[in-house]
């Protein structure tokens, strides 16, 4: 089972380069991590998977994205959450994995029909402890609330979660124990946290049936 | 009567940074403060009672360690420069956790690199860690790379 940190953005986007995020990752007990914009090697004993952040307005447009070079040779697509019809939609998508920064949507913009679509489609729903770091007040009573929320989704429709740093810098990365305490003050258990953590490698390597061919 | 404690072992990152002790309290202050109100702070009674060579540490009531663990993980600046606190270890006595400090010295042969039309100062630590600090009094911008990207670059 591997602990996957779900998204870091290493430079130029952020301060850190991959292989420096990687040596940090292997410090505080990550197996993998997935590169925003780089990967596909190894480094330091930690696997980097490449990803791609699809951020659009229409489903006609994340439908034009997926079909990018750069986004087919990812091995993890995102696609930043939207309203509730662009949700609806989204998660019906085949090439999309995983739906993140739900913390800045509105409360009902993931409801029970996305939840129920994505997972029959396993796709999951990023959990960013970004905000939980950076944010103060309101603004992180909300996102607890909103990760709440989508956790009593997760439980009573079975979608995937992944637990992701969005870490710009190693400043940002936090170890797998850390990740545990945060996601406590939400409510997620010590199981569901591990569950979480190894989602994107059921992502990138899915089961599938045994077929005998003759 | 005094009640029981624990102390809680933090490493301070970046490795560089002189931290004074005060405003690392203030940083875990602020930070405990704001995720679990005064009133669950006011009776963990967090202090910090070392602060040298990159680590601090930090006392607490017994029982209330996790939470003011989970609080170091939420300090994302001290002083106003970006920061981290890494929870290391959690013991009763400090001496048990000076067993746990590993000191981290900047390698012989820190020097000056032009990246980018900006001069920035190297620090080199184990593990192929560099550190560029770019040249300034303040405010300074901090990356973070290997030796194998200083090379690459």
């Amino acid at each position: 089972m591997k602990i996957t940190d779900a998204c870091v953005h290493p430079y130029p986007a952020g301060d850190s380069t991959v292989a420096r995020i990687a040596i940090e990752a292997a410090e505080l007990g990550f197996d993998s991590i997935v590169a925003i914009g780089d990967g596909g090697d190894r480094h330091y004993g930690v696997e980097i998977f490449r990803g791609a952040v699809i951020g659009a307005a229409s489903v006609k447009e994340v439908l034009k994205r997926v079909r990018d070079p750069a986004v087919r040779r990812a091995d993890v697509v995102y696609v930043d959450a939207g309203d509730i019809s662009f949700n609806r939609a989204v998660v019906a998508v085949k090439e999309v994995h995983v739906l993140r920064n739900i913390h800045a949507t509105r409360r009902n913009a993931f409801d029970h029909v996305a939840a129920r679509t994505a997972g029959k489609r396993g796709v999951a729903v990023d959990i960013s402890m970004a905000p939980i770091i950076h944010l103060r007040g309101t603004k992180r009573q909300r996102v607890l609330q909103r990760y709440a929320d989508i956790l009593s989704l997760q439980r009573r429709y079975g979608f995937p979660l992944t637990v992701s740093s969005d870490a710009r810098s190693i400043l940002g990365q936090r170890s797998v124990r850390e990740i545990r305490g945060l996601c406590a003050l939400f409510g997620m258990t010590g199981t569901e946290v591990t569950e979480a953590l190894s989602s994107v490698g059921r992502i990138i390597e899915p089961h599938r049936p045994v077929r005998v061919v003759e | 009567m005094r009640g029981k404690r624990r102390y809680i072992l933090a490493r301070i990152l970046p490795c560089r940074m002189a931290v004074d002790q005060k405003q690392v309290y203030l940083a875990v202050i602020e930070a405990a403060t704001s995720l679990f109100g005064d009133a669950a702070v006011g009776l963990a009674q967090p202090a910090v009672v070392f602060c040298e060579g990159g680590y601090a540490v930090v006392r607490c009531r017994r029982g209330t360690e996790k939470d003011i663990a989970v609080a170091l993980a939420t300090v994302n600046a001290i002083a106003d420069e970006p920061a981290a606190l890494r929870t290391v270890a959690v013991s009763g006595t400090i001496h048990a956790l000076r067993r746990r400090i590993k000191p981290i010295r900047p390698l012989s042969g820190a020097g000056d690199v032009k990246f980018r039309d900006t001069y920035f100062t190297v620090y080199r630590y184990p593990r192929q860690k560099v550190d560029l600090v770019e040249k300034g009094i303040k405010h300074q911008k901090s990356l973070f790379f290997t030796e194998a990207d200083l090379e690459e670059r």
